[in-house]
């Protein structure tokens, strides 16, 4: 296993795929987490004032200094996760297109072995893209977010840590799609409307509908789960994910999670864990895909 | 583990892709030590049986062994089997080097290996240009290349000549048959005879999906009836005279000459004589190999009986592969050590390696450089 892994190293490390995901990855979160950095800072002004009052009463935290960029952060890792996903993908679909996958299972014992190499190798990966956009959104809400609402060095801690979760589930999830499809282009173009619109779309949709009864839709779909691993983190801080604060309104802690990037999003350990079921799903069925299928 | 025999079984293989046939109740069985061509027209189901063979399709029945095992049963089969293989793939933007230093890793050899290999296939001097810029031929070369690094005891070659230059073709041949004469194993696919001709000693022919002929090259070369051609005064005569001497057959001839098959120049002459016919000439006809190729394999007789003279069509096989769970346990021979100069890297100073490839033609430079592995 050592071998394959090293030769799977080697792959990543011998095309300009891995830079060439990881720049846009980097950019990607720190715009977002600027953008969102910007509006997340004012959004104290938005929410109902007795609501935030109740939160910052709980909190026990000065109004004016509630922890927005923990909403900013989140997000902007969010965007740049999309990038790892786009890694995994081309673990084993992009072996399909270049024709290279023939020689990949010829030079393994097995067909098992060729995928289980591949999984540890990209979680690393996935682990370091986790970092890199994490660093990336971490500059950005140092840019736009007023220092007193920036996230404490624990918050910040946390933010880190379910970062490199999420990139290594995020890069698992696509290295599972794309063994699942073997096409790259239907993977990446799918994936990326799927978690950029569709899911967000639909699950925006629904909550207007309705309302608090479909509140748990972002947190059991796959983009929802895996923004709430990070955006939890966010969503907790107000109180609107994991421990409930008595008489925050439903609405305000839905709209709460959506500012963090995970609108549903239950706890992060929670999410870690729906999105590591969806990430089995679809790897344990394109393993299984992947054993029985021809290479002609 | 498996046997070490370098013995390839190919035991009532069949493939079904979806309505298409590809390969139907396939066996036949491939000895250590030579050179055994694996033949048939394009579509046959050659490559459909060499990928069964290599565990990248999952055949509908039967089975293919390597060693007395399936391939994914091997261990580290790379090492074991190293296989060139018809539309293989390189990424366009890894270099040589690279694909191979991946490959490497992967079977466990040392890097050095590359090297080596790169020196052997006639790449070195292109060794750092992504694979995406090479020619077909080049990339022939560099399947070979990955192909070797493990030392496989077992080669399995589909269409290696492809895109091969006439120089890359004859080092090739040369080089199967020095691998084969070290005790090693070479299955070897085309679908001309005459391309692997000279280098085979066994052959396998198959056409629609089916056995055709199976056995020594040889055998098939003996079973092909050789024919007089002969120039009379008066052809008339001369058929009458061979009929009454009881020589050989008659068949019909276009260009005036008489055709006569199972009889030799002497006794057709000594007839001639006897009758008092002329003969200007007489011209011995070849077994036409090709010709018998074509007969065996061309679609009339796909899936009908062959005509009778035809020497070993469906069942005649002089080896009747034997099933791997029969076949006595045997001493396992010793894996065979590297050929002399065979593992050696290329050596500045003897660019004249006998299993070195003639290089790929630089570009517009150092024309008569031309031999690879010599920076
Ligand atoms: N993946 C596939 N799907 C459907 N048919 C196939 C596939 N691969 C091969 N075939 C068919 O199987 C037959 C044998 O093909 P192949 O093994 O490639 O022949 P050869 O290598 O002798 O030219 C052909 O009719 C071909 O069209
Ligand atoms: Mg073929």
């Amino acid at each position: 296993m050592g071998n394959l892994i090293k030769a799977e190293m080697r792959k990543i490390v011998t095309t300009k795929s891995w830079w060439a995901l990881l720049i846009p990855a980097f950019f990607a979160s720190l715009l977002f987490a600027l953008g969102w950095g910007a509006f997340t800072n004012s959004l104290a002004n938005v929410l109902d004032s007795e609501d935030t009052l109740t939160v910052t009463r709980t909190l026990g935290i000065e109004t004016g200094e509630l922890p927005m960029g923990l909403l900013a952060i989140g997000h902007g890792i969010n965007v740049g996760l999309l990038f790892a996903v786009i890694l995994g993908v081309l673990a084993v679909a992009g072996e399909y297109s270049k024709k290279t996958i023939t020689t990949t299972f010829l030079t393994a014992p097995n067909r098992p072995m060729a995928l289980g190499a591949k999984m540890i190798t990209y979680s690393i990966w996935g682990a370091l893209y986790g970092l890199a956009v994490s660093a990336a959104a971490s500059l950005g809400i140092a840019f736009v977010v007023d220092g007193a609402r920036m996230p404490s060095s624990g918050q910040w801690l946390a933010v880190i840590g379910t970062s490199l979760l999420a990139g290594v589930l995020a890069t698992l999830f696509g290295v599972g799609v794309g063994a699942l499809w073997k096409s790259v282009a239907g993977s990446v173009v799918t994936l990326s409307i799927y978690m950029l619109l569709i899911e967000n779309v639909w699950v925006f949709i629904s909550y207007g509908l309705w309302q608090e009864n479909v509140a748990w839709m972002g947190g059991v779909l796959p983009n929802g789960t895996l923004n709430g691993i990070v955006g939890a983190i966010g969503a907790e801080a107000f109180g609107a994910a994991g421990v409930r604060i008595p008489g925050l309104q439903d609405e305000a802690v839905w709209g709460l999670q959506f500012s963090a990037g995970a609108p549903g999003a239950f706890s992060w350990w929670a999410s870690a864990l729906i999105f590591f079921g969806w990430t089995m799903v679809v790897f344990v069925g394109g393993w299984l895909v992947n054993q029985k299928r021809d290479i002609t | 583990m498996h046997d070490g025999s370098g013995r390839i079984a190919v035991q009532n293989l069949t493939k079904q892709f979806g309505t298409v046939p590809a390969v139907q109740n396939l066996s036949f069985a491939v000895e250590p030590g030579s050179v055994t061509g694996f033949l048939g027209p394009n579509g046959a189901g050659k490559t459909t049986t060499l990928r069964m063979l290599l565990g990248l399709v999952t055949p509908t029945s039967g089975a293919a062994t390597i060693n007395g095992r399936p391939y994914t049963q091997l261990g580290n089969p790379a090492r074991v089997v190293g296989s060139v293989l018809e539309n293989e793939g390189f990424h366009a933007k890894r270099t040589a080097r690279n694909h191979l230093r991946v490959y490497a890793a992967a079977i466990g050899v040392p890097d050095q290996r590359v090297d080596e290999m790169l020196g052997l296939v006639g790449l070195a001097s292109a060794a750092d240009r992504p694979a995406g810029g090479y020619s077909l031929g080049m990339r022939q070369r560099l399947s070979l290349a990955t192909a070797l690094l493990g030392d496989p005891q077992v080669l399995v070659l589909d269409e290696p000549s492809n895109g091969l230059d006439p120089e890359g073709i004859a080092w090739l041949r040369g080089f199967l048959q020095s691998f084969a004469k070290q005790g090693r194993t070479v299955l070897v696919s085309s679908h001309l005879l005459s391309e692997v001709e000279q280098m085979i000693d066994q052959v396998v022919i198959v056409s629609a999906g089916m056995t055709r002929y199976y056995g020594p090259l040889e055998q098939l070369r003996a079973s092909q009836q050789s024919r007089v051609l002969v120039q009379p005064a008066d052809a008339n005569a001369l058929v009458t005279a061979l009929r009454e001497a009881g020589v050989g057959e008659v068949q019909p001839a276009h260009d005036g000459r008489v055709a006569v098959a199972n009889a030799n120049v002497q006794q057709i002459g000594d007839a001639a004589a006897k009758a008092g016919v002329a003969v200007y000439g007489m011209e011995e006809e070849k077994a036409d190999l090709e010709q018998l190729f074509f007969q065996m394999t061309s679609p009339q007789y796909a899936g009908g009986p062959l005509p009778p003279q035809q020497p070993v069509p469906q069942q005649p096989v002089p080896q009747q592969p034997v099933p791997p769970q029969q076949q006595p346990p045997g001493p396992p021979q010793q894996p065979p050590g590297p050929p002399p100069g065979f593992q050696q890297g290329p050596q500045p100073g003897q660019p004249q390696n006998p299993y070195q490839a003639p290089g790929y033609q630089q570009p517009g430079q150092q024309g008569q450089q031309g031999w690879g592995g010599g920076q």
